[in-house]
């Protein structure tokens, strides 16, 4: 079966007053229909570039696609044409935004932005297209449907413009669904049920998921494969289970020690020492070898591969050699 | 919208144009010159004897509180007196003259928002690019110029250059006596250039404000959700972005109308509009109380007509500003 969504060698570049910065470096990836791939990553790795290439919404003027493929269904859509990347956008790939405070528009009703995901998809009225948008409210859990529909965004707790959001995106059945840290703005009980509905949309709509988090619970909770991205470059793949038990990146380690677990508070909160270096400053080697406790000349002369080593795929020279 | 709020605004609105017509008697009386002079030197002589029946008749030996009450509570009624110059009611010589006023100054208004807020959100969609540079360059042009001027070099261009408008005037009079739609296209052509002079600041002005009001909106988050919906580029930049960056746009038009008037005078003398803006010269001239002060009366009317308008348009461009039912 042939993944719906393939991305190979991947490059992004981005004009900064540093010069061309490379946010994204030969990334590559795939979704299979129905699944859920997470990515993960801090913030600047370049998860949410990843996801905004994908839907072709870059920012502009500065940034451009320097090279590689980004495959939907098999359709190339590296150089598709503005007007094909607009059919596609929302109606066979949709996106859930991170802060549903600032994604919706305040000045159109709940049901009319709702409304106007489908009539730009659907041959359809727009009142059919309003009483659609209510039960798709309905459908996200939404109390009142018909009620909330005539509500403008302020009016709605963030917990409720999540699901908004989420409505919005399914109301065309897109075939791909990426979520861009779709709960990190909110309280965690609601956090929780954002992922169990997201959970419930796939069942029902079928559609796969490309999650973005640098939640490590999330990943457990909604993700069948992971990909761990650091500085640009995805440097661990596999399913979520083995990245979560034998993590080979010592980065992909390091996160996942990080997570602060009942029972071993008496060792306090681990971190990762140091900072992602910025973009513009990334040499010849390994961009996590100044914050690794086992990098070696080799990873600092060298940018290892993704390859597999025995295990699963991970981009260390460290790996390859066995040493860790 | 509920009507208390509009009735509650209206209220505030006659509260204020009762504290500017006291505003404008005092003001007005405090400028050197009597008008009883003035008066008298139209009819010819000025013995003191004269002056005093002059000022006998209209009133102003009485005492200045006096005269206050009896022009506040003449408005009440409706009276705004009578031209010491035209000897004329004044509620007479100004409705004729402020719907040419009305008429001008509307459609300045609307050509200076509507085209200048085009500009502006083409300027916005590429910042760097050339027709942003025009757009700035323009308006700092039209900013800097003043409406006089502008008028006078339109009226060259258009009398001697190239004779496609009429520059004075608002009706030829030939078709004084045409029909209705004849009437209305010849007005519509004489209203070209005193509406694009007019204008012209006004409409630098919004260009310069929609285009940094539209830059500051289409950075944000629901902009790249519209685009993620797949959105046109024209719904994005008319309808997501615009309504948005609206509220400022609309601030300005409401504070710009006053300015919009004033402008309207040197407008009207430049073009020979009859308007209200060629009255208040004329009088402002003569000394003339009673013309002076009913022109400042409907010109202030109109300001506050005009901020209601923008406040009722707030609610509508920002559902944010609506009170919960």
């Amino acid at each position: 079966m042939s993944p719906l969504l393939e991305i190979n060698d991947l490059a992004v570049t981005f004009a900064t007053r540093h010069g061309e910065v490379t946010a994204l470096d030969s990334v590559s990836l795939h979704v299979n229909e129905g699944e859920t791939l997470g990515i993960v990553g801090e913030s600047g790795c370049g998860k949410s570039i990843t996801a905004l290439s994908v839907m072709g919404l870059i920012p502009q003027p500065h940034g451009r696609i320097r090279a590689g493929s980004i495959k939907l269904a098999g359709e190339e859509f590296v150089g598709a044409t503005p007007a094909r990347l607009r059919q596609m956008r929302g109606a066979e790939a949709a996106m859930i935004f991170q802060e549903p405070m600032t994604s919706l528009n305040p000045v159109f009703t709940v049901g009319d932005q709702i409304a106007e995901a489908i009539t730009l998809h659907q041959n359809t009225s727009r009142d059919r297209a309003f009483k659609d948008a209510i039960a798709l409210l309905d459908r996200v859990g939404i109390p009142e449907p018909d009620k909330r529909a005539r509500d403008y965004p302020h009016q709605l707790s963030g917990g409720m413009r999540q699901r908004m959001m989420i409505a919005m995106a399914v109301s065309c059945r897109p075939k791909l669904l990426i979520a861009d840290e779709p709960t990190t703005a909110l309280d965690v009980t609601v956090q929780a049920q954002i992922f169990d509905l997201l959970n419930e949309i796939q069942r029902d709509f079928g559609a796969a998921i490309l999650l973005i988090t640098h939640d490590m619970g999330a990943i457990a909770e909604m993700a069948d494969r992971v990909s761990v991205m650091y500085a640009g470059r995805v440097i661990e793949t596999a399913t979520a289970d083995q990245v979560l038990d034998t993590p080979q990146h010592p980065y992909a380690r390091g996160l996942i020690d990080c997570i602060p677990a009942l029972g071993k508070s008496e060792t306090g909160l681990k971190e990762i020492p140091g900072v992602v270096p910025p973009l513009h400053m990334l040499g010849a080697g390994c961009a996590f070898a100044q914050r690794c406790d086992h990098a070696q000349a080799r990873c600092l002369r060298e940018k290892p591969k993704l390859i597999n080593h025995g295990h699963h795929p991970a981009a260390c020279h460290g790996v390859e050699e066995a040493r860790l | 919208m509920t009507l208390s709020y509009l009735l509650r605004r209206i209220g505030y609105g006659l509260l204020l144009m009762l504290g500017v017509v006291i505003l404008n008697f005092f003001l007005i009386r405090l400028a050197p010159g009597d008008p009883a002079v003035v008066i008298a030197g139209e009819m010819g002589g000025a013995t003191e004897e004269m002056l005093e029946s002059i000022r006998e008749e209209y009133g102003l030996n009485k005492p200045i509180f006096t005269q206050l009450w009896i022009y506040v509570s003449g408005i009440a009624t409706g009276n705004l007196g009578e031209s010491f110059f035209f000897n004329q009611p004044v509620s007479k010589l100004i409705g004729l003259r402020i719907w040419p006023t009305i008429l001008l100054v509307i459609t300045a208004q609307i050509l200076s928002i509507s085209i200048g807020v085009f500009m502006g959100v083409i300027a916005a969609r590429k910042p760097n690019g050339i027709l942003s540079g025009i757009v700035s360059i323009f308006a700092t042009i039209g900013y800097a110029v003043p409406v006089f001027w502008t008028g006078i070099m339109l009226i060259i261009l258009f009398a001697s250059v190239i004779p496609i408008f009429p520059v004075e005037g608002m009706q030829s009079v030939k078709l004084r006596d045409a029909g209705f739609v004849v009437k209305t296209l010849d007005i519509a052509h004489h209203l070209v250039l005193p509406a694009f002079t007019l204008a012209i600041i006004y409409l630098a002005q919004y260009a310069r404000l929609s285009r940094a009001s539209m830059l500051e909106v289409l950075g944000s988050d629901y902009i790249r959700t519209a685009r993620a919906k797949g959105a046109s580029e024209v719904s994005v930049l008319f309808k997501h972005a615009l309504r948005n960056a609206a509220l400022p746009i609309l601030t300005v038009a409401g504070l710009q109308f006053g300015n919009l008037i004033s402008g309207a005078l040197l407008v009207e003398t430049v073009f020979n509009w009859p308007g209200m803006g060629r009255l208040a010269f004329d009088s402002i001239l003569r000394r003339d109380y009673p013309t002076i002060l009913g022109v400042l009366f409907f010109a202030s009317a109109m300001v506050v007509v005009a901020n209601i308008i923008t406040d009722i348009s707030y609610r509508w461009a920002d559902p944010r500003l609506r009170r919960k039912s």
